[in-house]
């Protein structure tokens, strides 16, 4: 008797397996032809690009709820119900948040120059407006 | 890839590998894996022809038979296609890679 249910409980044929894991494989992007036919390790290979795109897409989602969160921060000064005459948003961000180090650091020296550039910009209009006396050329004889 | 036996019989090369396939067909021709141990004798050879299946499906049993006869170290030869034909099978079953939130067990026997 117990040995009747061992039997019917028994693992099922490689075959059974095999077709109750390809729709799952299908889903992932496998064809028919590579499930079947081709290297039997390339299911290890979709798995992971699998499990890489689903980081991948939790990472896009949880930055645009970061935008999201930032965008509403911005708004926030306006929406206030006592908020004084004339309060501005903040602007929002000019340029998406930088996804690699190079990018990071290409953001800030580029941030660094403009601001640069700018107080040069403001001193040279500075200078411009300023009189100062005319040079005068004095030759080494005195005159 | 894929584990594979190579070898050169009468100036054609052979490539013995198992596929999903080539194990559903043998399935559905009565090939059970259990067997092996149980009726080794018929379950070798069937084994063997069914590793031909992936990449010489057309050859006829005689010749795969009459290669099997001449195979050299066939317990090496047999140990080798039972890991063959797990591997398909163990490609799916595969241990989750990050270990946060398995569970290990032991048994009292």
């Amino acid at each position: 008797m117990g040995g009747e249910l061992l039997e019917s409980s028994s693992s099922p044929s490689y075959t059974e397996i095999f077709y109750e894991h390809f729709p799952f494989y299908l889903s992932i992007g496998m064809t028919y032809d590579q499930y079947w036919n081709d290297d039997c390790l390339l299911v290890k290979y979709y798995r992971k690009a699998y499990e890489l795109r689903r980081q991948q897409k939790n990472q896009e989602l949880w930055m645009q709820g970061l935008y999201i969160y930032e965008a509403l921060c911005d708004v926030a000064p306006i929406l206030h119900a006592f908020a004084k005459p004339g309060t501005k948003p903040i602007p929002y961000t000019e340029k998406p948040y930088p996804l690699t180090k190079e990018e990071a650091t290409a953001n800030r020296e580029a941030e660094e120059k403009a601001a640069r550039d700018k107080a040069k910009a403001m001193f040279m209009a500075w200078a411009s407006r300023l009189k100062l006396p005319e040079h005068k050329v004095v030759n080494a004889d005195g005159h | 890839m894929a584990k594979q036996i190579r070898f050169e019989y009468d100036g054609k090369e052979y490539t013995l590998e198992f596929t999903r396939k080539s194990i559903e067909t043998m399935e559905r021709q009565g090939f059970i894996a259990s067997d092996i141990a149980d009726k080794p004798m018929t379950t070798l050879p069937a084994l063997f022809a069914g590793a031909f299946l992936a990449h010489h499906r057309y050859v006829k049993k005689e010749l795969v038979d009459e290669i099997y006869s001449k195979m050299t170290n066939k317990q090496d030869l047999l140990s080798k296609l039972a890991e063959m034909y797990n591997e398909p099978i163990q490609a799916l079953m595969e241990e989750p890679e990050d270990a946060v939130g398995n569970v290990k067990w032991e048994a009292s026997f």
